[in-house]
């Protein structure tokens, strides 16, 4: 499992969204964590960074406008990011549903260490442990193509949050699987695999091929 | 039974077709497109929105993302996105043209989306440059018959 910089991660998407829209590749799924990188969403409510870009640079980390739904937020090491490519159309799902999906598919994650977690509240999109947040979703959906995905915090240094609203939301913390969970977590590729595992099963694939490279693992899935 | 058909009564009176299987609104008279955008043609000017299906399976749309008036539009190419549950989605014109009005009401209310799909949440005005692209669109029927397909697929 490596941590793979967010624009080679980005330009990785774009390419596998062209080809699943053209039906040259099955619906994929790709399964990573990002150096620390913040984002903003296509509305680019910058107003929610706290600092300036300089500022930033000098702690070590890089910022991105996207073209993905959702307001500002922080990706960083021991944070599993998963970016789905998938064909809504062939699955018979709106945007709503194939959200509600990956927020069970979190929840779901998180249960398997006794942590109990929830979709948000109406406007609120996300997991939520109690008032704190434990995972964010950000998704993309282009000719009905899904790009970006879902973040959800393992044991990620959460004082990175601190120079941001995130996801625009003030006044409610952040927390992560670690901090929930009453055990010390199995190591990270474990997790990964735990919520891979959630997701195949909620989403409904039966054939899953892997193919792992240095940094991401890549999943075809088909159902 | 008896309210459905009842319903359906109604609905051919005020030229609107009901689903049975859920509450989305198709309307006669409207071309639509397989990605779940409607035009409404008089003479060479075209009104562009989404479905009442499109709006129901985005969820509440908080930010709508307008073209430019004068900028061109192609049939089957993204003119536009909407936001709703932390997803951008991508709208693509059933028609192609010259975008001649934007609905400015959308800047500060997103929700006329969801709640007025055919009227009031209007998204663009177009000049049509090929009328005859119109033949490749699904007329009410289909579009009915064409969701109710998608929907069975989960």
């Amino acid at each position: 499992m490596g941590v793979v910089n967010y624009l080679e991660a980005l330009k990785l998407q774009e390419k596998l969204t062209a080809d699943r829209k053209i039906h040259k590749i099955t619906d994929t799924l790709l399964s990573l964590q990002h150096p620390p990188t913040y984002t903003l969403g296509k509305r680019r409510t910058d107003h929610n960074l706290l600092v300036s870009e300089p500022e930033l640079k000098a702690m070590g980390a890089e910022l991105h406008y996207t073209e993905r739904g959702g307001d500002i937020t922080f990706h960083g090491p021991h944070q599993a990011v998963l970016y789905p490519i998938i064909s809504l159309r062939d699955v018979g799902l709106g945007a709503r549903k194939y959200v509600e999906n990956l927020e069970l598919t979190m929840i779901e994650l998180a249960s398997l260490y006794g942590v109990q977690a929830c979709a948000g509240q109406k406007g609120e999109t996300g997991v939520w442990v109690g008032e704190k947040k434990i995972g964010a979703i950000g998704v993309r959906i282009s000719s009905g193509i899904t790009s970006h995905g879902l973040a959800f915090n393992i044991n990620p240094d959460l004082n990175y949050f601190k120079h941001i609203v995130p996801c625009g939301i003030a006044d409610k913390e952040v927390t992560s699987l670690q901090k929930e969970a009453e055990r010390v977590v199995p190591p990270e590729e474990v997790i990964h695999d735990q919520l891979i595992a959630c997701f195949i099963r909620i989403f409904g694939y039966t054939d899953v091929i892997s193919k792992d490279s240095a940094s991401i693992s890549s999943y075809n899935l088909e159902n | 039974m008896a309210s459905k058909l009842w319903a359906t009564k109604a609905a051919s009176c005020l030229r609107i077709s009901v689903f049975h299987r859920g509450f989305a609104t198709v309307l006669k008279d409207l071309k639509y497109a397989d990605s779940h955008e409607w035009v409404k043609v008089e003479g060479n000017s075209a009104t562009v929105g989404i479905t009442d299906h499109a709006q129901d399976h985005l969820g509440d749309v908080v930010y709508v993302e307008l073209p430019e008036v004068g900028a061109a539009v192609k049939q089957g190419a993204s003119f536009g996105a909407v936001e709703s549950v932390k997803a951008t989605s991508d709208i693509n014109s059933p028609i192609s043209g010259k975008v001649v009005e934007i609905n400015k009401e959308l800047h500060d209310s997103p929700g006329l989306v969801n709640a007025s799909a055919y009227e009031n949440g209007w998204i663009i005005k177009v000049e049509v440059n090929n009328s005859n692209e119109l033949n490749s669109l699904m007329d009410s029927d289909q579009y009915a018959k064409f969701c109710e397909e998608e929907d069975a697929k989960h």
